[in-house]
């Protein structure tokens, strides 16, 4: 991904932890992109391009065509075991969607209004162990949105190759293209992010007044 | 048998907060917001209540104020289970005569514990 020197981290204080904050000119925009990374979200009003780079992950792109408020989230569920959503995956999948449904109900949408783009889950770690970790990703995924009844308008899933998506939050138009497989750097980043999950409890704070 | 009020208007946190209660042997209610949260409140009094803060027409923290509001809530512990974790609006729970703030994503074993803690 091509960046030229004027890339920052905008770091706004009262944003969520997990909004994404990396600015970037991309190439063939004329407005500054937004990149989310693994474990991240963005919520925009505007049509400022968000953009990430998946290979085993999911990116969730959802959008009130109503409030015209999108996002997108990067996620992947920890590895082992069940991904039921009691399970330790599955509460860790639901947080994920959860985050991002949160903050574009804030910014104007209606659950019941939100239709979703997914892509990802790509067969990318085939060194990593015998189960396809994208594989259970986008099933997690498409079985979250079933549950919550959010409308799946199209979807890039499975197969070999990583991807890099471009989502416009107001108008809702995503651009994928895939890229060359087995990229060993992706391939690294997932695997350290993953690597975290396992190590990072999945449970917050609790506070008895 | 002991009764809880699960308020919150993602369907998965339903299932899975009601799967971790009732498995705990407690029998749920639930509700999608805070409206519907009320008005079941009312219905029938229930042990423990259990909210999300953000949700359509009525939020966690306004469902606490009405249910103090209400002689049959004066003391029963209300929880609220939120993605929200700022000192700022775990201040405005309280106020609102909250028992407790829970960051999700929860732990099944911690929330049971906790539950177990304060219901009575």
């Amino acid at each position: 991904m091509k960046q030229s020197g004027d890339a920052l981290f905008a770091k706004d204080a009262s944003a969520p932890i997990g909004f994404a904050s990396f600015r970037y000119t991309e190439r063939g925009f004329k407005v500054q992109a937004v990149k989310v990374l693994p474990g991240e979200f963005y919520v925009d009003t505007d049509d400022t391009p968000i953009v990430t780079v998946l290979g085993s992950c999911v990116a969730v792109c959802l959008r009130d065509p109503a409030a015209q408020v999108g996002g997108m989230n990067h996620f992947l569920l920890p590895d082992g075991g069940d991904s039921g959503l009691a399970s330790t995956a599955g509460r860790y999948g639901v947080n994920a969607m959860e985050m991002l449904i949160n903050e574009l109900v804030k910014r104007g949408a209606q659950r019941h209004r939100l239709e979703a783009k997914v892509f990802g889950g790509g067969h990318v770690m085939r060194n990593f162990t015998s189960l396809n970790v994208g594989q259970r990703n986008a099933e997690f995924t498409k079985e979250f949105l079933k549950t919550e009844a959010i409308r799946l308008l199209s979807e890039d899933l499975l197969d070999i190759y990583p991807r890099k998506v471009c989502f416009l939050p107001k108008s809702g138009r995503a651009l994928v293209k895939k890229l060359a497989a087995a990229d060993e750097t992706l391939v690294m980043q997932e695997k350290q992010y993953q690597s975290q999950l396992v190590e990072k409890p999945v449970a917050g704070d609790i506070e008895l007044f | 048998m002991l009764s809880i009020l699960a308020v919150d208007d993602s369907p998965s946190i339903r299932q899975m907060v009601s799967f971790t209660l009732k498995s705990a042997g407690y029998s749920v209610i639930e509700a999608a917001d805070g409206t519907e949260g009320l008005a079941k409140a009312k219905e029938k009094a229930v042990n423990l209540v259990l909210t999300d803060q953000n949700m359509p027409l009525m939020d966690g923290i306004t469902l606490v104020k009405n249910l103090r509001g209400l002689p049959m809530y004066a003391t029963t512990p209300i929880l609220i289970l939120t993605t929200e974790s700022s000192d700022d609006m775990k201040a405005k729970g309280r106020a609102a005569g909250a028992t407790g703030w829970l960051v999700k994503p929860f732990d099944p074993v911690r929330l049971v514990e906790i539950v177990k803690k304060v219901i009575r």
